[in-house]
């Protein structure tokens, strides 16, 4: 018996031999149904905590960006660290549903689909943060090259240009994918409802008869935009990092920033991944899908992840002494002993240290721990960014000009409401849209009628 | 129109989309444009017009050119016919604007009613005043008294005969820094009763015992001017520059050498160094006579026991006197703390008789072209006034633009005996404290919109005219569509309606003396009156000439001038040895100094924000008053800078914010005065603290002046604190990094005679091709040896480019989510000294040049009672570099940053979508955003430049070289079909720059003087190894601290 059980909820236990298929449409269509008012309890506070994000940002709107913390020289601040968090977060879902599926890694197939509207969610919450920090937030289509009769057009010299193409490619097709993911499902559950909900969900079907013909133009458009997204995953967060390696400051100018980003967003994508499906697992009692296999492997994903970060922490600190740089050490010095200097410990703490524990797989397979490790590798993530931006910007190379940056309400007004943004979409999802692939964990289980020499891939 | 729309519909619908979109551009609304029916002449709309007039924000006097675009003046320049200031200004010239457009005017005439105010006519006023005045007069004579700020010129000659006619009490001009002891000592050792004029220039070595001619002493612009010429490298010259001083202030941090001397030994000093000179035989031979009588006056003082009680070493005072007697011709002034104190006379005495060691009088020391100052009232006759006030002698008493409610200590009992004045009518323009005690206010036009003139020194008579008419009145605007939504209207000016005073004078004079009309008070307007006087000045100037020739050239020029020989002085006998320097009063503790601030002198600029926003200096604060306590007393008594300090005399006790100072002689706590107002409208009101309370009212005993160092004080912690805010970051310079570089001064000298080399790092390789510049390429050098750090750049910079006063930011006035900062702005004392603090301390200042004080530990100064331990003050102004390769214009997504043709980094206000990656790209930090919206409440509108965008929240800027101005230059060569002159097109910044540090012009230009500065050996650019290639080249600090 695992530690795991000892944690499992009163209610129903999985079904020994595992869910058929009917259990799997049954389970997963069950948590569309009526809302209970814990739901409406949670909805209603996150709600609450978006209209405060919103009003906080009237107000920066109407003042100015004054009522943010920034400052020379931090100039860009927890806007920006929030936009990279979650650009990061919206790293793993792709990851889970493109690269882990070319790889034909069975045991995502109960986890992508949460997984993928989490990056869909993330993404739609990190495209809020530009336009939040923005000095004129009515401005921003400025930055799309359009037909312009005044002849102006951006410059694509720009990281920050380069960012509007690499996140707006990566919605797209996320969403995409996402949608295209979720066709046969949205059928499944179309089939099983009546009335208005039946039409719109008809609607979102697309015409989904399950045909011979239909499923293999989805297996191909899956397979192919699988093939499209994963390229994405390593240049969505090369192309971010580039908005801190292209600029010439200290502690931002290293080509080590593409693969150090790209690997912070997908340990950050997991640790947000299992921060939602363990609550949901709860809830929506999906233990029969989201078995200890699933948690293990995301634990030692999250592992490898944390040791790869490790590597490039070290290599940041050889790096900037090695230079011989007086910036450059400055700079780095100044995030071990300066005024950050416990941000910056927490951090190490929260990705280096703390992950370790999943050395051990009774740590990989314990909910609370793992739900522990999720929620200190979310903050450690967040203070990584933070640490690159904040005291980089501070220790840059005019000493006359260092300083120290202050959040102020109205920033940690709008990241709570940005939090808030991200809960409410995922809310909203798993009520209206099965967070389980019925169809690929159906593929997973042995077929009624081949069963027991069956072995489908 | 066949689907169903008819014409009308049609237009309706036209009509509804022209309305929306109307409204959708709600952003600023503007105001009511009406054009002139008869335009007035000279004022061509959108072309400028200069008048000269003259500076009246001290006694120095400089000339100005008013800059005045269609009918009001946006910025004021230095004339450089004038032969004070040479062209340039300081910073309190540069914001003297200000003081015209400060919305809490007294814009017209006023009558006491109970606490308050209400408004009356000014035929009315006038009535009233002169009914007053009547009434005095027929009470006897000496009933009316004037107190007046120095006047020289036409006005204090017509007040004067006013008085005189009116049986009056003669007029008190009163000035808080009147250096009675210089003029003390000048009767003493040459029997002259004046301040003669000191010929910087002409030296080649000064020993200044603390006076700070650099930043408030006599006339700082002209002496700086002649400090860069004698001093700077640039000028071939290179003197020595020897400076005692207890405090590092900001003359002590120009000077080559600087003594810290215990407070109010100065005296000893210059005597021991005076002993030294004559017994060595340094210096020219003297007939022997004098000799004898300079050294029985020297002998009283010991050198081993002057240089114990002062702390210089002997080997100091050896190498001053050496270094004094190699420099022929040299200069000893005394001023600032050292002629306020105990033994001020002396020090003064033992100044002038070192001059006349070295046979400086009548070279460097000329009396002839004597100080305005030297005619200052003496205080011993406005203590006379007080004491008539307080007996009730006086029924009527004027004041005009003096304020000694603020600037004499409250011992003095000013504030009680003007009680006991049952009228008094204040003729200034501000309401400040005095002026807040008046029945009757009468304003007089600030000196912008009148007539009249000030002579700074003989020879020298400034003309004043108006460069503009009185400040019209301004309607409420509404800022934007919210404002309009609440129906919140903005400020209002009711305009300036009121009677100059010279005007109201004639008047009064003439229906109260009889048969006036044909005496001195015969002319209809002041501005007959003082065309008519100045008929003698003509007479003395220009005689020959046609009088309206004369005027008119007058007036072009800004006044009349002539060379005065400097009059022969002899030594006088009997001389007296100074003897023993008289000790402090107060309780065993440091000695207070409170010295004249740069910024407000003695408190009357403190009612320009601009002022308030520009950094001390030294001390690099904005807004606050501090007490500057030394490293060594402040550990002592544990505190922190920021902590705030009760610091108490005998008289009474202040609380300030302490500012711990490395450089600071542990004798002393240093206070800068003119802070701590009461009144003097919303700018000043309520910041920072006076240290007047502390010192007491009775006179200096030998010169009878005012005493600034009296008192010894003790110091306690309250536990409160009180952040002093600064807009800097670090300031010590050993971070490795090649920002504010020295060189040896030999060396420095030699590169200079040998010429120069490009700077290093000038070429590193780009990937890029190097840019094109088909015509100009615009640069600029700033001499670092020249610059003295006293930030007329800054506030010339500000004025030109309407950069936004930090405190006048719009924030939250509905407290939705305030975040802290604005928490307890509505209760603060001075929300706006607040905000402004907190914003500029947080690294939010707009300012696109800003000098910054550096601390070089590598050099420790020469001399110092504190081997190594303190650190020597650097100056850098730092703008922006106009790079090449410039990191800020590529990260720019919508090209709002990008090159120009002409070598300038541009900066399109309108494109910007303010991601502010260009200021973290910036490796210089001097991209400037805007934070907020900023207020301009009206008339402060006025001062806004045309010719420069306001820029609206969110939007960067920054450093444009004054890119209008090289445009004006450009149109003005292309319509008379030449190119630009060098030196045609200046900066503000340069225009202003007393030492002329900064030369702006075409780099592409080989014969240009910013192309040879440029290619100086002392060359070099701010972290030229990051390959960006400014167009700013420095020239190092030329220092000789590794002397001795």
């Amino acid at each position: 018996m695992s530690l795991g059980e000892e944690h499992l909820p009163p209610g129903p236990r999985p079904s020994a031999p595992g869910p058929t298929f009917a259990d799997v449409n049954r389970d997963v269509i069950r948590t569309l149904g009526t809302a209970g008012n814990l739901y409406f309890a949670w909805m209603s506070v996150v709600a609450l905590l978006l209209a405060l994000g919103i009003l906080a940002w009237t107000e920066q709107i109407y003042y100015g960006i004054g009522m943010g913390g920034h400052r020379a020289p931090q100039q860009w601040a927890t806007y920006i660290v929030n936009f990279v968090f979650w650009i990061g977060i919206g790293h793993a879902g792709t990851l889970i549903s493109a690269i882990l599926y070319l790889f034909r890694a069975k045991w995502r197939t109960s986890i992508y689909r949460g997984a993928e509207a989490m990056t869909v969610f993330a993404v739609l919450t990190a495209g809020l943060f530009p336009v939040i920090h923005i000095g004129r937030m009515w401005l921003p289509y400025w930055l799309i090259p359009y037909p312009s009769e005044r002849f102006l057009w951006p410059a694509f010299r720009s990281p920050l240009l380069w960012d509007v193409f690499a996140i707006s490619t990566y919605l797209t097709i996320s969403v995409v994918f996402f949608i295209v993911g979720l066709i046969p499902d949205i059928a499944a559950v179309r089939d099983g409802t009546t009335g208005w909900r039946r039409r719109v969900y008809a609607v979102l079907a697309v015409g989904w008869q399950g045909t011979d013909r239909q499923w293999r133009h989805y297996r191909r458009a899956y397979g192919l935009f699988a093939a499209l997204a994963t390229p994405l995953v390593l240049s969505v967060h090369s192309v971010v990092s580039w908005d801190f390696a292209m600029a010439l400051l200290p502690g931002w100018h290293s080509t080590l920033f593409a693969p150090f980003f790209v690997d912070g967003a997908i340990f950050s994508g997991f640790a947000m991944v299992l921060v939602l499906l363990l609550p949901m697992r709860y809830y929506f009692n999906l233990y029969p899908y989201i078995t200890e296999r699933q948690l293990d492997m995301m634990a030692r994903l999250i592992l490898t992840t944390s040791l790869v970060l490790t590597y490039f922490y070290t290599c940041e600190g050889f790096v900037s002494w090695y230079s011989g740089e007086p910036a450059e050490r400055a700079s780095y010095l100044f995030k071990w002993v300066g005024v950050y200097a416990p941000w910056w410990w927490l951090q190490i703490f929260c990705n280096s240290v703390v992950p370790l524990v999943f050395f051990w797989r009774r740590a990989r397979i314990h909910v609370p721990t793992l739900y522990v490790v999720s929620l200190l590798v979310l903050v450690g993530m967040w203070l990584e960014r933070f640490n690159i931006i904040v005291p980089g910007l501070g220790h840059g190379f005019y000493p006359w000009a260092f300083g120290v940056y202050l959040p102020s309400v109205t920033e940690v007004a709008i990241l709570v409401g940005s939090f808030a943004w991200f809960f409410i979409l995922f809310l909203a999802f798993i009520r209206v849209l099965p967070s389980v692939s019925i169809v690929e964990v159906k593929e997973t289980i042995p077929h009624p009628v081949r069963a027991g020499h069956a072995q489908h891939g | 129109m066949a689907d169903g729309l008819d014409r009308r519909g049609f237009f309706k619908l036209v009509g509804l989309g022209s309305a929306a979109a109307a409204a959708a551009g709600c952003g600023k609304t503007t105001e009511a444009i009406l054009p002139y029916v008869i335009p007035p002449a000279h004022l061509v709309p959108g072309v400028a017009t200069y008048f000269a007039t003259v500076c009246r924000e001290c006694p120095a006097g400089c000339g100005v050119l008013a800059r005045n675009r269609d009918g009001h003046v946006v910025k004021l320049e230095g004339n450089p016919d004038h032969p004070v200031s040479r062209g340039a200004l300081c910073a309190r010239g540069q914001a003297a604007l200000l003081g015209t457009y400060d919305p809490d005017r007294v814009a017209t005439p006023r009558l006491r009613e109970g606490q308050g105010w209400k408004p009356i006519g000014v035929a009315d006023a006038e009535k009233l005043l002169a009914e007053k005045l009547a009434a005095a007069r027929q009470a006897g004579a000496g009933r009316i008294g004037l107190i007046s700020q120095l006047e020289t010129g036409t006005l204090g000659r017509l007040m004067d005969d006013w008085l005189k006619a009116l049986g009056a009490r003669p007029r008190v001009a009163f000035e808080p820094f009147a250096y009675e002891a210089l003029r003390a000592a000048n009767r003493v050792t040459f029997g002259i009763d004046a301040i003669p004029y000191h010929a910087f220039e002409d030296a080649r070595a000064v020993l200044s015992l603390g006076a700070d001619y650099l930043e408030t002493w006599l006339s700082p612009v002209g002496y700086a001017g002649g400090f860069r010429r004698m001093h700077a490298l640039g000028g071939g010259i290179g003197g020595s520059v020897i400076h005692v001083e207890p405090r590092y202030s900001m003359t002590a941090a120009n000077a080559d050498e600087w003594l810290v001397n215990a407070p109010g030994t100065e005296a000893l000093v210059a005597l021991a160094v005076l002993r030294i000179l004559l017994e060595e035989r340094l210096g020219p031979t003297l007939p022997a006579k004098e000799t004898e009588a300079l050294l029985a006056v020297a002998r009283t003082v010991e050198v081993e026991a002057a240089a114990r009680q002062s702390g210089v070493p002997v080997a100091r005072l050896k190498h001053v006197a050496e270094t004094l007697a190699k420099g022929a011709p040299s200069l000893v002034v005394a001023g600032g703390v050292a002629v306020t104190g105990p033994g001020a006379t002396e020090a003064a005495v033992a100044a002038n008789l070192l001059n006349h060691a070295l046979g400086n009088v009548g070279k460097t020391v000329r009396f002839g072209p004597n100080s305005a100052l030297g005619r200052a009232s003496r205080y011993a006759e406005l203590a006379a006034l007080i004491r008539a006030m307080a007996n009730g002698e006086i029924a009527v008493l004027l004041i005009k633009d003096a304020n000694p409610v603020f600037t004499l200590p409250p011992a003095s009992g000013f504030a009680q005996a003007l009680a006991k004045v049952p009228f008094v009518a204040s003729l200034s323009s501000h309401l400040d404290e005095t002026a807040a005690r008046a029945h009757l206010l009468l304003p007089d036009l600030t000196p912008l919109e009148s007539w009249g003139d000030y002579s700074p020194r003989e020879g020298v008579w400034g003309l004043m005219q108006p460069a503009m008419g009185p400040v019209p009145p301004l309607s409420a605007r509404r800022e934007d569509a919210v404002d309009l939504l609440l129906n919140r209207p903005g400020e209002s000016f009711p305009g300036v309606q009121t009677k100059p005073t010279g005007d109201v004078l004639l008047d009064i004079g003439r229906a109260l003396v009889p048969g006036a009309d044909k005496g001195p008070f015969r002319a209809r307007t002041f501005a007959d009156h003082l065309r008519e006087a100045w008929q003698g000045i003509a007479k003395a100037t220009a005689s020959g000439v046609p009088f309206e020739l004369f005027w008119e050239e007058a007036l072009r020029r800004g006044g009349a001038w002539r060379e005065v020989p400097a009059a022969r002085v002899t030594l006088q006998p009997g001389i007296k040895p100074a003897g023993q320097v008289p000790g402090l009063a107060g309780p065993d503790g440091p000695a207070l100094m409170v010295v004249p601030s740069s910024r407000y002198y003695d408190g009357r600029s403190a009612n320009k924000p601009w002022l308030h926003e520009t950094p001390d200096p030294m001390v690099q604060v904005v807004y606050d008053s501090w007490v500057e306590i030394a490293a060594e007393t402040a550990r002592r008594v544990g505190i922190a800078t920021g902590d705030v300090v009760r610091v108490r005399s005998p008289h009474g006790q202040v609380e300030l914010p302490a500012y711990v100072s490395e450089t600071l002689h542990p004798g002393a706590v240093a206070v800068p005065l003119g802070l701590g107002h009461t009144e003097y409208g919303r700018f000043a009101r309520s910041v920072g603290q006076s240290a007047l309370p502390l010192l007491p009212a009775e006179p200096d005993p030998a010169s009878g002046g005012l005493r600034w160092l009296a008192v010894r004080v003790t110091l306690e912690r309250t536990g409160r604190r009180e952040p002093l805010a600064t807009p800097a970051g670090t300031t010590e310079v050993d971070h490795e990094r090649e920002i504010v570089e020295t060189v040896a001064f030999d060396e420095g000298m030699a590169g200079e005679k040998a010429g120069g080399r490009p700077p290093a790092h000038a070429n590193l390789p780009s990937m890029y091709p190097d840019l094109k510049y088909p015509e100009h390429r615009w640069g600029m050098s700033v001499d670092l040896d020249a610059c003295t750090g006293c930030q007329a750049c800054v506030v010339a910079c500000v004025a030109e480019n309407n950069v936004p006063i930090m405190g006048l930011a719009e924030v939250p006035r509905v407290p939705v989510l305030r975040a802290g900062p604005f928490f307890a702005l509505a209760e603060q004392p001075n929300p706006i000294a607040y905000l402004g603090k907190w914003q500029i301390g947080y690294g939010r200042s707009i300012h696109w040049l800003r000098v910054e004080r550096w601390w070089d530990r590598g050099h420790p100064p020469a001399g110092t009672a504190k081997p190594g331990g303190a650190p020597r003050a650097r100056f850098m102004p730092m703008l922006c570099q106009h790079c090449e390769i410039a990191p800020c214009e590529p990260v720019c997504p919508v090209f709002a940053a990008y090159h120009t043709s002409e070598g300038l980094n541009g900066q399109i206000y309108n494109r910007c979508v303010g991601t502010r990656y260009c200021g973290n790209n910036c490796p210089y930090i001097v991209r400037r955003f805007n934070w907020y919206r900023y207020q301009w409440p009206a008339p402060l509108t006025l001062a806004l430049n045309p010719d420069v965008t306001v820029r609206d929240r969110g939007v960067m800027e920054k450093c444009t070289m004054c890119v209008q101005r090289i445009i004006a230059g450009k149109d003005r060569a292309k319509d008379e079909g030449r190119r630009p002159r060098d030196g045609e097109i200046m900066t503000a910044c340069q225009q202003t720059c007393p030492t002329q540090a900064i030369v702006f012009g075409d780099l592409k230009d080989g014969q240009s003087r910013v192309s040879k500065l440029s290619a100086s050996s002392r060359g070099y650019h701010v972290l030229g190894e990051l390959g960006t290639r400014p167009a700013i080249t420095y020239l190092k600090k030329a220092t000789k601290e590794t002397h001795g």
